[in-house]
């Protein structure tokens, strides 16, 4: 039976630098959980220290009534783990590489079936310095699989994929979910977050500033819809538009929040023809993750 | 255990799959012993000379007379010692002198040589017959003149710069697969995260340990029995190799290599940084540590700092059980094996407390 993780009070620091920072996180047991934040928020050590890879200075891991911290040996015997950088030896074949780790672990999946699983068949018996980044990519996630873990953790798994090796990727993690088990991955492409999570939390200086499904997160916390216009558009200080929430003034769009789309565009068209403002390349759209980010943190994620 | 052996396993193949890392690892002592086995014997002249037989008086008076020539290393010794010595090529020739003088008769005086070496026995009876001639010439006047008789020692052995070499190049090559190979592979695995990626499972760092050290320790043995057959059989250096003390030997070089590679890894943040690390270790101890030449003709201080370093221990070590001077467990090895043994503590001391994984 799949357990959750709970992380209480998960304090780390480096010298004067503090990585993660009392951060307290129920991760539900199955489904795909992401850990979301620009680079340096803390979610690969935060994913370390659940992985039993890290110690924390202060606050404790609970995989259903396991110490993670306390035992991360048994811990990392149930848990399957992609490394942002892990890499193999550059002189061992694919089915070499995943006999090396099936021999570690007490419980293990035939390697003939991880590479089928994974498309890694035609690479078999090549050695993992002739792969390509999308295979190496696959021999880490399937290498992640060798002892049928109930929890996956894996840290940036798309990082440096091109677009169809990503799609390919998120195929076989929307598999891992599907056979019942737990996944919990770092992103910060937001597309990722959106396709692949069912929950998420967004992290940043090492706390957690919200958790949730992302389309509540989205709903509750940005409400209403957003006009986008060019950032030509000379919008007055202190203008106010009918049931206008908010006002972004960006480098690559003028963003007016709205609690009620028609209201506020009618006052908006009104303005334009009154003042004489050409309002082409004018869209709207509800709130994106990306919309949720800035809110929450003041910055972009790809900053 | 079944993860240890397996990643023995893994190792040994990585290793044997690196061609390049092979060839360089056997490409200089092959080298090098190839053009001194060719080269023949190429030795300065210096001769270890037994004076042997006589009365005490007369044996004291030849040797002093001897040994104001520099070409000659005397030594006064019993008949019986002196032959041995000779057949085991410690001495190149011993001068046996008559017990009893007859007044008015020449002294006849027998050289048994060393006769394993043509050349060097050629130089041996001549500087000797050169000798005694000089020493007839101070005598003058004063019978009885002194006759030398040379003899060939069948059997026996000599030691070209081959049979010096071979012993040397041996420590030397499992101090670089320990320093090149292994520093340099662990830094480059901790570097690219495979370490990290092993402690991310079950596998303890323990196992990695004993599987990294029974890996170095197969694949030097490999080196070390792939130079002995060239040097032994192609090259016909004439050494002893006594197999249990010299196992014993090459597992404690090994042992003290392995934990100072650790050390270096551990140390080093990249393979940059590795490179020049070992080098700066490795260059000294191979020109100093009696590798191509005798420690003993440094300077007195530089000789004694050199008689600490891991590989002079390891070279002597290894000379003296295979030129036979250090038969089976002789108290001079012990305290080579001794050496090694401390280095092996310090190195993993050092080590286990600076070690890093990442």
């Amino acid at each position: 039976m799949a357990s959750q993780i709970r992380l209480e009070h998960l304090t780390k620091r480096y010298g004067a630098v503090t990585a993660v920072d009392d951060l307290s996180l129920t991760i539900p047991a199955l489904g795909v959980f992401g850990l979301l934040g620009p680079n340096g928020a803390g979610k690969t050590t935060t994913l370390e220290i659940v992985e039993g890879l890290r110690t924390p200075d202060q606050g404790q891991v609970w995989f259903g009534d396991l110490d993670v911290v306390r035992h991360p040996h048994r811990a990392k015997a149930l848990f399957g783990v992609q490394l942002q950088t892990s890499s193999f030896f550059e002189l061992l074949t694919v089915s070499e590489t995943l006999e090396l780790f099936s021999s570690f672990y007490p419980k293990h999946i035939a390697t003939a079936d991880l590479v089928r699983r994974f498309d890694l068949t035609e690479k078999a018996t090549a050695q993992v310095k002739t792969l390509s980044g999308g295979q190496r990519q696959r021999l880490a996630l399937a290498a992640a699989m060798v002892n049928d873990p109930e929890v996956v953790f894996l840290d940036e798994p798309s990082a440096g994929l091109d677009p169809q090796a990503r799609r390919h990727l998120w195929d076989m993690i929307a598999g891992l979910k599907a056979e019942g088990r737990t996944v919990i991955l770092t992103t910060h492409y937001m597309e990722e977050a959106e396709t692949l999570c069912d929950q998420l939390a967004i992290i940043d200086h090492g706390t957690i500033l919200a958790v949730g499904r992302p389309q509540d997160l989205i709903r509750e916390r940005l409400p209403g819809s957003l006009i986008e216009l060019a950032p030509s558009v000379a919008l007055p200080d202190g203008i106010r538009f009918a049931a206008m929430t908010a006002l972004d003034r960006g480098e690559e769009a003028v963003v007016i929040h709205s609690s009620d789309l028609s209201k506020t565009l009618v006052d908006l068209v009104a303005w334009a023809g009154g003042a004489s403002v050409d309002l082409a390349g004018i869209r709207t759209r509800g709130s994106s993750l990306e919309d949720l980010f800035l809110s929450l943190t003041g910055r972009s994620l790809r900053e | 255990m079944t993860a240890t052996l397996a990643l023995v396993r893994a190792l040994f193949r990585t290793y044997t799959r690196n061609r390049q890392g092979l060839f360089w690892s056997l490409f200089f002592p092959v080298v090098l012993m190839l053009v001194f086995g060719l080269l023949g014997n190429s030795k300065a002249i210096s001769i270890n000379l037994a004076v042997a037989g006589g009365s005490p008086a007369f044996q004291h008076e030849i040797s002093t007379a001897l040994a104001h020539s520099t070409i000659f290393k005397v030594k006064e010794m019993t008949p019986t010692a002196a032959r041995a010595a000779v057949r085991a090529g410690s001495e190149d020739a011993e001068l046996l002198l008559p017990a009893i003088l007859t007044p008015g008769q020449p002294a006849a005086i027998t050289l048994y040589y060393n006769n394993a070496n043509q050349v060097a026995a050629g130089q041996t009876v001549g500087a000797v017959q050169q000798a005694v001639g000089a020493i007839n010439l101070a005598l003058s006047g004063r019978p009885p003149a002194l006759t030398v008789s040379p003899q060939p020692v069948s059997g026996s052995r000599s030691f070209s710069y081959l049979d010096f070499l071979l012993p040397g190049l041996l420590a030397l090559t499992i101090m670089q697969g320990c320093l090149f190979g292994l520093a340099t592979g662990l830094t480059r695995w901790k570097e690219q995260g495979v370490l990290r990626r092993f402690l991310a499972t079950p596998l303890r760092p323990v196992q990695f340990l004993g599987a990294t050290v029974i890996n170095y320790i197969l694949t030097n043995m490999v080196s070390v029995v792939i130079i002995l057959i060239i040097g032994v059989d192609f090259l016909h250096a004439t050494v002893q190799l006594p197999i249990l003390p010299l196992l014993l030997a090459v597992v404690l070089g090994l042992a003290a290599f392995i934990s100072i590679g650790f050390l270096i890894a551990g140390q080093a943040k990249s393979q940059e940084a590795v490179v020049p690390l070992v080098n700066l270790i490795s260059f000294p101890m191979m020109f100093l540590s009696g590798v191509f030449f005798s420690p003993a003709s440094l300077p007195p201080f530089l000789a004694t700092v050199v008689s600490f370093f891991p590989l002079t221990y390891l070279a002597n070590a290894l000379r003296g059980l295979m030129s036979g001077q250090l038969v089976g467990l002789a108290p001079a090895l012990w305290g080579d094996l001794a050496g090694l043994a401390a280095w092996t503590a310090l190195g993993a001391l050092i080590a286990g407390r600076t070690w890093r994984w990442e």
